[in-house]
């Protein structure tokens, strides 16, 4: 018996019942389209929420002094920032290498006065790849280069500031040695990130022209953004890197610095694997469901194969081989049906501004959501969505290929 | 002498369901030697299937001894209880029980290709065999585009593809109609006398008493007469 005929009779048998088979297909290339764009949605939120994350923060892996994480003040810096960089830049994942300094300072107008963070940036060295508020100038212009005039302000900080373009804007900060410092600078911008609690406390500034204020050399800052194409792949850059740089700079990745984001995103994925699992323990149902009626279905016909001559292990390979089809045909429906869905929300994506508008503030830990919904799977997740279902389906035939092989060929029969 | 094709030697068969004990076989003797046309018959219930499932190595006995050409039944393993119904018995049911998704020729030749016969030779026999049954023209028929007949004819084909040393035929004329039944142990006959295969039956249809050469009547599990034949019908 070859294995050429087994499968022929494997296909022949599958569609015997074509209605059940076509429903069974239907139900694992519904379970695989649920699996891809559920997990496509959550992969392209988080990658993209990482992202923004490490555009709003200071990178996928940040350079800075041990004691700036528990204590980010202006005096906690790292030095010599141009061999950081260059050492970050030897490794191929690393897209682009940025110093940033941030901090608190108090801003005031003729009008009033407020609490706010300051992120300091190299216009000339950030693109919208690495900074995210560049994309979110409403009013005014960006800065143009590291030691360009001028205050940029979050579009609720500037209203209740009550500033306009060109309004002085005064900002006092703590120098290097801990002394205040204060600077007036004209409102060149407004900008938007698209978290309120964002835009209601963000300042931009030059970072040439803190570095001025602040009494900091041309290569000195608190923070060095390290980016990479991928920023799943942080740990193991940050890792190349810590065996680089000197001890006193310490090298943290963007959920290391940002736990509450790294908690956020555990928790997403901890619901979406449980909701997959359901689907896959579904569908594995109503496979072995499929199965288990086929073979009980076919008891006397597996009797009289005994009776013939096949051996239980022929038995079982043919009922395997049903499964095993069955699994190649629900993965290339689930593909068929899944193609363009999937196509579609990951070049287009689903414009979800009305959503957004009526569910109000969405951010997480300042990080806001854009309104256009787009997916994207990681390759390996996508994988294991095809291994799954080919799995689960070639398991959900295994017990009922034992059956056909233990038939009792005169109780089947029913000679006796 | 030759060795006998089939022996059973003091068979009992005891089916047990719940606290219920029914004795089919109640010590058989019974010794068939090649190319013997026999039918073993009896009321329902005698114990004339049992017999034949014991002898088509499906079932095993309670006690006693059942040979199949000299060898042993009762100490194979699984797997050589199927090597030896594959190569040694050819089964016709009652029922026909051909595998409905193979076609005639696929059924005939299903059990040679278990064999592992090569293509060209399972090709060459199988044509011919369905010519023998009378069915030239109809190989890529389904059982189910088959009459009840056509199916027992291909049920004969496949039963003697592989070469057995015995085809055991449960009531095989018991679903088709008179013309068909002749027509069918006619087969079975010229099968017999022509290639010498071993036919054992098990009935209670006349007509296949009046083809048998030899007939076993079975009562109450043991074999109550024997009766050869000049020649049947």
């Amino acid at each position: 018996m070859t294995p050429g005929m087994i499968l022929a009779m494997a296909w022949r048998n599958l569609w015997r019942q074509r209605r059940r088979t076509l429903l069974t297909l239907a139900s694992i290339a519904f379970g695989g389209f649920m699996a891809v764009l559920m997990t496509a949605m959550q992969d392209r939120s988080f990658a993209d929420f990482i992202d923004t994350a490490a555009k709003l923060g200071a990178g996928h892996v940040t350079l800075q002094h041990p004691e700036y994480q528990d204590r980010p003040t202006l005096t906690n810096t790292v030095t010599g920032t141009d061999v950081l960089r260059s050492a970050a830049e030897g490794d191929e994942r690393v897209v682009r290498v940025v110093d940033r300094a941030s901090g608190q300072t108090m801003v005031t107008t003729a009008s009033d006065s407020f609490g706010a963070f300051f992120v300091a940036y190299d216009p000339a060295l950030e693109t919208a790849e690495t900074f995210e508020y560049t994309d979110g100038l409403i009013e005014g212009e960006l800065f143009t280069g590291a030691d360009s005039d001028g205050i940029i302000l979050g579009r609720i900080l500037a209203r209740n500031l009550g500033a306009e373009l060109g309004d002085k804007v005064v900002y006092t900060m703590t120098d290097r040695t801990g002394e205040i410092v204060t600077s007036m600078e004209r409102v060149r911008g407004i900008v938007s990130s698209g978290a309120p609690s964002v835009d209601a406390a963000l300042v931009l500034l030059p970072i040439g022209t803190l570095r001025s204020v602040v009494g900091y050399d041309r290569a000195e800052t608190t923070q060095v953004a390290v980016f990479l194409d991928d920023g799943r792949k942080s740990q193991a850059a940050a890792e190349r890197l810590r065996g680089q740089v000197p001890s006193e700079v310490a090298v943290l990745t963007w959920d290391e610095i940002q736990p509450e984001i790294r908690a956020f995103v555990a928790m997403k994925i901890g619901g979406g694997r449980v909701f997959e699992i359901i689907i896959g323990v579904l569908v594995a149902a109503g496979i072995f469901n499929t199965m288990f009626m086929s073979v009980m279905e076919r008891t006397r016909e597996f009797g009289i194969m005994m009776a013939i001559g096949y051996t239980p292990r022929q038995l079982f390979a043919l009922v395997m081989a049903e499964s095993s089809l069955l699994a190649a045909m629900g993965l290339t429906a689930s593909i068929a049906i899944t193609a363009w869905p999937y196509y579609a929300l990951s070049s287009k994506g689903l414009d979800m501004s009305e959503v957004y508008a009526q569910a109000g503030q969405v951010e997480i830990s300042g990080v806001g959501f854009d309104s256009t919904l787009h997916i994207g799977i990681f390759p390996e997740n996508a994988i294991a969505i095809g291994v799954a279902i080919v799995v689960a389906t070639i398991a959900a035939g295994i017990w009922p290929a034992f059956k056909a092989g233990r038939v009792d060929p005169v109780a089947s029969i029913n000679l006796v | 002498m030759a060795t006998p094709i089939v022996q059973l030697q003091n068979v009992t068969k005891v089916f047990t369901s719940g606290d219920v004990e029914t004795q089919a076989l109640r010590g058989l003797d019974l010794t068939v030697e090649p190319g013997e046309f026999v039918a073993i018959w009896g009321p329902s219930g005698s114990g004339k299937t049992t017999a034949l499932n014991l002898i088509g190595a499906l079932d095993t006995p309670t006690s006693g001894s059942v040979k199949l050409e000299g060898e042993p039944l009762e100490d194979k393993s699984r797997k050589a209880l199927s090597q030896l119904r594959r190569d040694r018995i050819g089964f016709v049911f009652q029922a026909y029980n051909l595998i409905p998704v193979l076609t005639a020729y696929e059924n005939a030749e299903s059990v040679m290709a278990l064999q592992g016969v090569p293509l060209a030779e399972r090709k060459a026999k199988v044509m011919a065999l369905l010519k023998a049954v009378g069915l030239e023209g109809m190989e890529d028929r389904r059982p189910n585009q088959l009459s009840g007949g056509q199916q027992q004819r291909v049920a004969i084909a496949r039963a003697i593809a592989s070469g057995p040393a015995v085809v055991l035929a449960d009531e095989p004329t018991a679903n088709v109609d008179s013309a068909t039944a002749e027509t069918l142990l006619g087969i079975m006959r010229t099968l017999n006398e022509e290639q010498g295969v071993t036919f054992i039956f098990s009935t209670h249809d006349p007509r296949v008493m009046k083809y048998a050469r030899r007939l076993v009547g079975v009562v109450d599990g043991k074999v109550a007469s024997d009766e050869r034949k000049e020649s049947g019908a």
